[in-house]
This record gives structure tokens, C-alpha cells and sequence, in this order.
């Protein structure tokens, strides 16, 4: 590397060797640390080319950068010293992403490094901070969300979906999430398994119910007994479901979602009474004695007196999750003649 | 992670200033700050001052003390009481100051303090966080911890921080579990399903004085929906007792005429003076008036809770 002409690649290979050569040591601080010089001096460079030549290259970097930078952040952790490399990587695909978000060629990898990014906020716990990058992709002029690589596309849509599912914009959620699916490819069931993880919440507060085969196939057992709760209106088993997996459900974001659903489980429940009462009086069943329902919730454990009873029907009712209304002197709910259980049809409850 | 408990780490004592911080360019020291802080709690007390003037005085030192506090980056069990303090010393405030009626300030008091309010509770998570030595908690740190579910029971007040359900990810299994954080979970699931019984008979039930102070601008939104669902959905021909309401809103009689008046609604008293709300009434809204002239829930437990607590800060 003595010719002046290659002299700015001497910036980038040197430190990327002793990079190499540190990981497989195991200082992985140290590898961190001179792979960043590297990295740094490659998109100097990489600045400069008119051309995407190298674009794939810079995906590389981009990906190694991340990952390395967690493994040197758990060795900090170990030794007590505090975490910062992956805070660090973060900057540094925040200036590359700059570098892409131009009228040339380079601009259809910004997506790439963007979903970089989002996985590092997402680690950190500085989801917030995708909001900026979020921003750029969705309102800059020079993207066409179009011309990205589909795999960039699932991906990004995937993590959008996620943060849709945690401020549940359930609408929004179900669009992108089901975009990522759509287009997944199909023989990668890891990857289907994530996104259903997010999907199966958000579908179920729309009022739609995936099959068990479903649920089997890809491994996603711990909705079951919440599919379940809601196809039988059973609340015991919806509260023991949730107790059962909630760490689970706490980590992935999807606890509260989940635990929404009982509403849907109460219209179920006070349906299925009503449909006892039709096979036994037709005429008689759109009456439905409070008591009937304290009694049938006290099969399933639960205790409650008439005064909750007619509370949940007085919401079930104010959120059109049954039509009728309520007696409160003779403690008895009326039930509308027609369609007195509106189906959500894909709309979450109460909107 | 291992973090020497107890020890302080060596004082980074960096020179800023600040326009803001109207103190000496000198930082004081920890046991000064203590000091100060315990000064402050023996002005609180005091009844010669307006709520407001006594609020405002404590807000500008105790947000210097968290500011000398901060640049010092010192950590350990006594700094984490102080924040406990403080934290304290903002809830309670946010909770009188809503009762205030003569400056014109109020409103914009209540948002500043609300401000501080959430940026030293995020410090006192953070300290609880990096004197963790093993797999304990701190003695308050469940209660605390569950004021920012209560801070984030409004579903349409923007998030101050991250969403909860992100929040959630990072908490302590051991805080998650605890009598407290439980508490505020529940009433956080009565809230979003609009459950108005429980969340007004467990509040007055299981919340600490604290929880309620935080609890309480959202009992009157949860009280309203009660109201709007008994006209929405009951009977026609049955115009709902006041005497029922007011046990199912843990309000005074007297009061629930007032609040239903304030809601656009209609009473009607019969014969023998017993009072009605007849239901479907078209002319319902959200009470505007925040109602400060009386306690709104009628509970002697939180009474007794409230004269304990104010006392210590």
C-alpha cells in the first residue's frame, strides 16, 4: 500500500484487520473500537464515489457495526463499566444514513440503514428516537418508498408495525403488520413467527380470530388459551392466561392489548346466555336478569354483585358491544331485536 | 453489575452557569443539600403563606437542589431519599394546586410543576437503578414506581415519556409483582375499559394518599363516564335514583346534583322529594369546570391518609 493512489484504503483495511484480529482474541471492546475507525474512514470515502458501487459494502458495515457494538457493550456490562458502543453505533448510522438521503443512486440503501437503526433504539429502549428516522423516509421527497428492496420494505414495515402496536393505533398497526406477512418470504418461519407475535394481538382487538393450526405451526401457543377465552366468553381463563405468560406478554409490549380484550370476552359471555335463553323461550330471550349473569361469572369464579354486573352492561352497551339497554329497578338488560352482538368487522371496540 | 452500594462515587464538580441557576457558581454538597431540603419541609407546613406562594418557593429550590444534585452524579441511599422527597413534595403539590382558586397563574403553576414532577421521577427511577446491588428493591420503590402508570392513566393526554407498554419492558419482575405496582395496574385496566365501579370503589379502597393526589383529576373524568353510560343506556321508563348514583359515584348527594347539572343533565324530584336522573337525556357533556370546592370522593380512609402524609415531606 505504498502508492499514494490507494492510500485512503490504508485508512480503512489497517484498522479493519486489527479489528479482525482483536474479535478473535475476544476483546471485543477493542474490536469495536477499531472497526468504528474503520467504518468512519470507509464512508469518508464512500462520500466521495459518485457511483453505488460499494453500496452493499456499506450495508456490511452497517450490519457488523451494530452487532459488534452489542457484543462490546455485554463486555463493559461484565467488567462494570457503562455501555455506551451501541449508542455510539448509533451515531455513526445516523451519519451514514445522511450520507444516503440524496437525489443519487446511493438513496435506495437508506432503508437498509434505517432498519439498523431502529433495531438499536429498539435495544436501547430509545424508541422515540425512531420517530426523526421515520420521518425522513415517510415525508422526504427523494424517497419512493417503491424503489426500496422488498426485504427492507418487510422489515421497516415490521418495525413500524410494532410501534403502531405499542401506542395502539390498531388500524395502523394491522395495515403494516400485515404488509411485513404478505410479503415475507414464506419459507422463513422465524421471521413470520415475529411479526404474527404483534399481528395475533392487534387482529384479535379488531374482532378477528386466528385458527389454532395457526397458532400451532408457528409456534405461538402462548395466544391459545386467549383464543380460547374469547370464542367460549370465558374470563377465568383469559385472566389465568394472562397470568401465565406475563412476562412474556410485559416484554414483547403486548400485555395491555391483551388484557382489552376482556370486553369482547364479557360480549361473548352475556351472548351465549342469551342464546340459551332463545332454544329455551324465543320470545322471552332478549331479557336478560342481571342475576343470570352474576350467576353465570360466579361458575367461573368470579365475584361480583349486580351493581358490577349492571356497570359491565352499561359499558357494553355505551361502547356498541351490545344494543338494548338497561332496567335498573327491576335489574334486568334488554336486548335490541336486531343484531344485538355487532360484530367489530374490523374496527377496534368503541370507535 | 456491580456498583459499590452505599460509597459515594468522587464528586465531578463541573463549573456551569447558568442563567437559571441563581445560586453561588458553587455546588454545594450533599448534607448542604439535605440540610436545605429539611428546611423546606418545615416551611411547608406553614399557613401564613397562600398555598401557591409557599409552592412556588419550594419549586425553585428543590429544582436547584435536583440541578446541584445531578452535576454531581453522586449516588446512593441518601440521595434516593431526598428524590423521594421531592418527588413527594410535587405530587402533593399537584394535587392542591388544582384546589386554587385565586391566581390566575394556577393553570400554568400546575403544568410547570407537573413538568418537574415527571423529570424527577425519571431521576429516581435512574438512581433506583444504579444502586441496584442485587435482586432487591428500595423500600418506597414500588410506590413510586407506580406513580408513572397513574401518571399515564389519561388516554388522551400525550405521553409524557415513552408509552406504558414500552415502560413496562424495563420495570424490576420484583416491582411488577409488588402490592403497589399491582394496584395501579388494576385501576389502569378499569380506566381503559371504562369499568367506572371498580375504578372508583378500588381506588377508594387501596390507594395511598400519594396514588389518590395522582388519581384524582382522572376520578372526575371516570365519573362522568358513569354518568354519560346510566343516560346512555338505562331504561327510559326508569330515571336512576340520585340516592344510587351517588353510592355508585362515592359523591354526595348533594354533590351529584351539582355534577350532573354540570354535565347538562336534568333532575327531577318526586312527590316525597326523592331525587331522579331520568335517562336518555340528549343534552350530555364533559363537565368543563374542574370541581374544587369539595373532596370527590367520599372516603374516610383517604381523609385519614391525607392529614398523615402532608404532614411529612
Amino acid at each position: 500500500m505504498q502508492s499514494e493512489k490507494y492510500s485512503q484504503y490504508v485508512d480503512i483495511m489497517v484498522p479493519l484487520f486489527r479489528a479482525l484480529q482483536n474479535y478473535r482474541l475476544g476483546n471485543l471492546v477493542d474490536s469495536y473500537q477499531a472497526f468504528e475507525k474503520s467504518a468512519n474512514a470507509f464512508i469518508q470515502e464512500f462520500r466521495n464515489w459518485d457511483s453505488a458501487w460499494a453500496l452493499d459494502a456499506l450495508h456490511v458495515v452497517a450490519y457488523e457495526i451494530r452487532v459488534l457494538a452489542e457484543r462490546a457493550d455485554r463486555e463493559l456490562g461484565a467488567i462494570g463499566k457503562n455501555p455506551e458502543k451501541l449508542k455510539g453505533a448509533g451515531s455513526f448510522l445516523m451519519k451514514v444514513f445522511g450520507v444516503l438521503a440524496g437525489k443519487g443512486p446511493k438513496r435506495v440503501g437508506a432503508l437498509y440503514v434505517t432498519c439498523q437503526l431502529f433495531k438499536i433504539y429498539f435495544k436501547l429502549g430509545t424508541v422515540h428516537l425512531c420517530r426523526s428516522v421515520i420521518r425522513s423516509i415517510e415525508t422526504a421527497r427523494i424517497f419512493d418508498f417503491e424503489e426500496f428492496p422488498i426485504r427492507d420494505k418487510v422489515t421497516y414495515m415490521y418495525y413500524t408495525g410494532r410501534l403502531e402496536v405499542f401506542n395502539e393505533n390498531f388500524p395502523a398497526a394491522d395495515h403494516k403488520l400485515s404488509y411485513a406477512l404478505t410479503h415475507c418470504n414464506s419459507r422463513s418461519e422465524a421471521n413470520i413467527r415475529m411479526i404474527l407475535k404483534y399481528l395475533i394481538p392487534v387482529k384479535l382487538s379488531i374482532g378477528m380470530i386466528p385458527k389454532n393450526s395457526l397458532l400451532e405451526k408457528y409456534n405461538l401457543t402462548e395466544y391459545s388459551n386467549i383464543v380460547l377465552a374469547l370464542k367460549r366468553g370465558d374470563l377465568r381463563l383469559l385472566r389465568h392466561a394472562l397470568r401465565e405468560h406475563e412476562d412474556r406478554f410485559l416484554r414483547s409490549g403486548v400485555y395491555l392489548v391483551l388484557e382489552k380484550l376482556e370486553l369482547q370476552v364479557y360480549q361473548r359471555l352475556v351472548k351465549k346466555i342469551y342464546i340459551i335463553q332463545k332454544q329455551k323461550d324465543p320470545n322471552k330471550a332478549h331479557q336478560i336478569k342481571l342475576e343470570v349473569i352474576v350467576k353465570a361469572l360466579k361458575w367461573l369464579e368470579m365475584d361480583m354483585d349486580v351493581d358490577e354486573v349492571e356497570c359491565i352492561m352499561s359499558i357494553l352497551i355505551y361502547k356498541n358491544l351490545v344494543k338494548g339497554y338497561f332496567a335498573h329497578k327491576s335489574k334486568v338488560a334488554v336486548l335490541s331485536k336486531q343484531d344485538p352482538f355487532p360484530k367489530l368487522n374490523g374496527k377496534p371496540v368503541g370507535s | 453489575m456491580e456498583i459499590p452500594g452505599n460509597r459515594l462515587r468522587p464528586l465531578l464538580l463541573k463549573r456551569t452557569i447558568s442563567a437559571k441557576h441563581d445560586q453561588a457558581s458553587n455546588v454545594r454538597p450533599l448534607s448542604v443539600l439535605e440540610d436545605t431540603l429539611n428546611y423546606l419541609s418545615n416551611l411547608w407546613d406553614s399557613t401564613e403563606h397562600p398555598f401557591e406562594v409557599v409552592h412556588d418557593f419550594i419549586f425553585d429550590r428543590t429544582r436547584s437542589i435536583r440541578q446541584d444534585l445531578s452535576m454531581q452524579n453522586i449516588v446512593g441511599g441518601q440521595v434516593i431519599q431526598l428524590y423521594e422527597r421531592m418527588v413527594k413534595f410535587h405530587v402533593i403539590s399537584h394535587h392542591k394546586l388544582r384546589r386554587c382558586c385565586g391566581n390566575s397563574n394556577i393553570s400554568s403553576m400546575h403544568h410547570l410543576n407537573m413538568e418537574q414532577l415527571t423529570k424527577a421521577v425519571t431521576s429516581l427511577y435512574n438512581l433506583y437503578e444504579a444502586n441496584r446491588t442485587s435482586h432487591s428493591i428500595y423500600e418506597n420503590e414500588a410506590e413510586f414506581r407506580s406513580f408513572y402508570v397513574l401518571l399515564h392513566l389519561g388516554s388522551d393526554s400525550q405521553p409524557m415519556g415513552e408509552s406504558i407498554s414500552l415502560w413496562f419492558r424495563r420495570v424490576p419482575s420484583l416491582v411488577m409483582k409488588s402490592k403497589e405496582m399491582c394496584f395501579a395496574r388494576r385501576v389502569l385496566r378499569y380506566f381503559r375499559l371504562g369499568n367506572y365501579k371498580h375504578f372508583i370503589c378500588t381506588t377508594e379502597a387501596e390507594a395511598s394518599y400519594l396514588q389518590y393526589c395522582i388519581i384524582e383529576p382522572y376520578i372526575c373524568e371516570v365519573q362522568a363516564l358513569a354518568v354519560c353510560c346510566v343516560n346512555y343506556g338505562g331504561y327510559k321508563l326508569n330515571p336512576y335514583p340520585l340516592e344510587d348514583l351517588s353510592r355508585l359515584l362515592m359523591m354526595k348527594e348533594s354533590d351529584v346534583e351539582s355534577f350532573c347539572s354540570g354535565c347538562g343533565l336534568q333532575i327531577y324530584t318526586d312527590e316525597i322529594g326523592k331525587k331522579f336522573l331520568p335517562t336518555k337525556q340528549t343534552n350530555f357533556s364533559h363537565p368543563k369546570k374542574v370541581f374544587q370546592n369539595y373532596s370527590l370522593l367520599q372516603s374516610e380512609r383517604l381523609e385519614r391518609a391525607a392529614a398523615e402524609c402532608s404532614k411529612l415531606l
